[in-house]
């Protein structure tokens, strides 16, 4: 009995540890065999639509991680299938940590879609890693690439200035104000500055009911870091000048928030949706608010009970916004490169991409695009981000973006949680940031 | 053939399909990442093919570095804490249900449910649980007066660790009390009964025969939680993403960072491998233990 008990644990003993190799090998790029088997069944029927050449048709395959949006895009991709009988597109929606996880995998399994989308400031480094095609050429030879704004395409490109894919929707960060709260302190219009920002903190802060007067995203994770770039840049820092007095000065300021409690210490752990949920819950007086948050508003996925209104970020400085948004690739080793080049074509005409933006909520890429509509002018929340816009600031583009940026949002979250002090804390990411930028600088696009 | 080359060549057979299998599943991406550790591969190298070997400089930068340091100190923490109290716990339970008592049965199944539950559910509830102002850990601790004010349990990088703590030895104390129980009801309730006849009490009962009888089972038991507590990804991942600070940031959670987030694929196969050869030296260590006691 005992003999045989301990024979069943060995066997469970062999297993686990067989588990733990498993789980020590899946931190490694090329072997994580299991997650890739795990996606295998869309990838193969995905791709596959790729290689059935016969006849005139030619499958191309779109992985997306759009979600409110999907049905625009689908609408996109109908219109272009029965405007011609060429090229049929089938869009799949992918979770965007599994897209993104698709993506390194592919990079050595060659398992990609012909088109994929992907975040703007991520582009990179995929473009590094190989996973987008090199499709300056065809691009070049459109002729419309000088209508497109010069931040969103430079992410498309790679270091030597190359495209290898288009930007497809543009957004950037504002503040949303709830104006009962404001009101209801003696406030009557947005803070502009740093120090009428801090006051209008201080007035609509409420310890007793767990109002705060402020809140964003700190999180450990690339929205951190997206949230925190407007407050580097308005001290006229930026991320090659991380060890400025600015960039010391913008830590302490949004540290000082949390210490005299005027912003929650868990915005650490929030993303960008936390952040809006603790605002619409009458959590917080004013939130740092995107783009695409407007859409969430008008379906009612996300209901406000109160007057709201949009403004610039304060300003130290000067005034600064980032921009977000994402951007479609052709895929490396795709059969089908000039059918698909043809399709992001076609979704990126002036007309599609104001059409698409609108139906979307997304402000376009096209200059001409927004000329198109007075949707972005005329709507005041949206004119409020499209004058953000001018002062957007790219992040990268850098193939090591995910390093820096996780530099910058760890010393963000030391200062947050006051176990440092702004210039500590920046001297630490500096050490990491700033070899990396000597290296390969990051490219300047304005 | 002999008989007994035929015999052989049988019994290699039968063997045949599991080694190929260990080969495939476990050789191959084990040896790929081991020679991966020793290159230079990252987002600069990968596609352009100019990796090269570097020796053990992924090793000599990942044990310079501060976070490694930290990491590595946190998984250890992590395992011992964790292992100290399920199994303590988990073994105070074992002896409880092994009692006849009413309902015995169903609350010993209720019990299991933790076990049962996916981590990543587990995880979930236990970020929600240790919520500062919504969490129900902090409304109670409240209630019961034993805290004033909210503890920042996530928020902060010096109680980070004791939530997750907690969440995982709430999985772990049914796991061990499940093997821990199979290894009783091993025990002939003989030697109970003629040991009392000689006039031993309850504790000696305890320590002088249900302790080595249980050998067996309390070293697999813990060489179990061991290997399962040490290689944590998912709870970490899910519950505080390693935040903050890296203050829960354990071996699995960092190597997949670096990998899959920073495109350090070298430095990311070289901290697998220490995840690896950590879990390694407890096999043998375990495996010697019990080859001895065959002895």
């Amino acid at each position: 009995m005992k003999e045989r008990f301990k024979k069943i644990l060995a066997v469970s003993l062999a297993g686990a540890m067989a588990a733990g190799v498993l789980a020590g090998c899946g931190g490694s790029g090329g072997t994580a065999s299991s997650s890739a088997a795990d996606t295998n069944t869309s990838a193969s029927s995905a791709s596959s639509g790729s290689s059935q050449t016969s006849g005139a048709v030619k499958e191309v395959s779109v992985w997306h991680y759009f979600e409110h949006e999907a049905q625009a895009l689908e609408k996109v991709a109908e219109d272009y299938n029965s405007s011609q009988d060429k090229i049929h597109i089938t869009c799949t929606y992918v979770s965007r940590e599994e897209l993104m996880k698709q993506y390194t995998i592919g990079a050595v399994s060659g398992e990609l879609p012909d088109i994929g989308m992907v975040d703007s400031p991520d582009m990179a480094s995929y473009i590094s890693l190989g996973v987008f095609e090199d499709i300056d050429d065809q691009l070049q030879e459109w002729g419309e690439l000088d209508k497109f704004y010069a931040g969103p395409l430079s992410s498309c490109m790679d270091s030597e200035g190359k495209l290898h894919g288009l930007p497809n929707n543009s957004n950037c960060l504002a503040l949303l104000c709830n104006m009962d709260i404001l009101n209801a302190a003696g406030v009557d219009t947005p803070p502009t500055t740093w120090d009428e920002f801090y006051e209008v903190c201080k007035k609509t802060t409420d310890a007793a009911n767990s109002v705060y007067g402020f809140a964003m995203s700190a999180i450990g994770n690339e929205e951190g870091t997206f949230q925190y770039i407007p407050w580097l840049y308005s001290t006229g820092a930026d991320v090659t000048t991380l060890d400025s007095e600015g960039a010391a000065k913008s830590l302490d300021f949004l540290g000082q928030l949390v210490s005299e409690g005027l912003m929650s210490k868990e915005v650490v752990n929030w993303g960008q949706g936390d952040a809006l949920n603790a605002f619409a819950a009458g959590k917080a007086a004013m939130v740092e608010s995107g783009t695409w948050q407007i859409a969430q508003f008008d379906s009612g996925d996300v209901e406000l009970n109160c007057k709201y209104k949009y403004a610039l970020l304060p300003k130290d400085k000067e005034n600064a916004s980032v921009i977000g948004g994402e951007n479609f690739g052709v895929c490396a080793g795709t059969e089908a490169k000039d059918e698909c080049v043809d399709f992001l074509k076609y979704m990126m005409t002036a007309q599609n991409n104001a059409d698409w933006c609108e139906t979307a909520g997304k402000l376009p890429v096209r200059s001409d695009a927004a000329e198109l509509k007075d949707f972005w002018t005329a709507d005041e929340r949206y004119a409020v981000f499209n004058e953000a816009m001018n002062s957007a600031v790219a992040r990268g583009p850098h193939e090591s973006w995910p390093t820096i940026s996780e530099a910058i949002y760890t010393a963000e979250q030391a200062a947050l949680l006051g176990e440092k002090s702004g210039t500590d804390a920046m001297a630490e990411a500096v050490a990491v940031v700033n070899p990396i930028l000597e290296e390969v600088p990051i490219a300047a696009v304005k | 053939m002999s008989i007994a080359a035929k015999k052989r060549l049988e019994g290699y057979g039968f063997i045949a399909p599991g080694f190929l299998y260990v080969l495939l599943v476990l050789g191959y991406p084990l040896v790929y990442n081991i020679i991966l550790s020793f290159k230079n591969v990252d987002v600069k190298t990968f596609a352009s093919g100019t990796s090269k070997f570097v020796g053990f400089a992924n090793y000599i930068e990942l044990f310079h570095d501060p976070t490694f340091l930290l990491v590595l100190k946190n998984t250890f923490v992590f395992t011992i804490a964790c292992l100290a109290i399920q199994f303590t716990l988990g073994f105070l339970l074992a002896l409880l249900f092994s009692q006849k008592f009413t309902f015995a049965g169903p609350i010993r199944g209720l019990v299991l449910v933790a076990y049962m539950m996916p981590m990543s559910v587990t995880a979930m509830l236990g970020k929600n649980m240790f919520g500062v102002t919504e969490g129900v850990i902090n409304d109670l601790l409240m209630k019961i007066g034993l805290i004033n004010a909210p503890v920042e349990w996530l928020v902060s990088s010096s109680t980070a660790m004791i939530a997750v703590i907690a969440v995982n030895c709430w999985v772990g104390i049914p796991f061990n009390m499940l093997l821990l129980t199979s290894g009783l009801t091993g025990i002939s309730q003989d030697v109970y009964e003629s040991a009392s006849l000689d006039g031993a009490n309850k504790f000696q009962r305890f320590f002088y025969i249900t302790l080595p009888l249980m050998k067996s089972s309390i070293l697999a038991v813990l060489m179990l939680g061991f290997i399962y507590t040490f290689k944590a990804f998912d709870l970490m991942f899910i519950m505080t993403s390693g935040g903050p600070l890296n203050s829960t940031d354990v071996l699995g959670t960092y190597a997949y960072t670096l990998s899959f987030t920073k495109y350090e694929f070298s430095q990311g196969s070289a901290a697998a491998l220490v995840l690896f050869c950590c879990l390694f030296v407890i096999g043998l260590f375990y495996l010697r233990l019990t080859t001895k006691e065959d002895d």
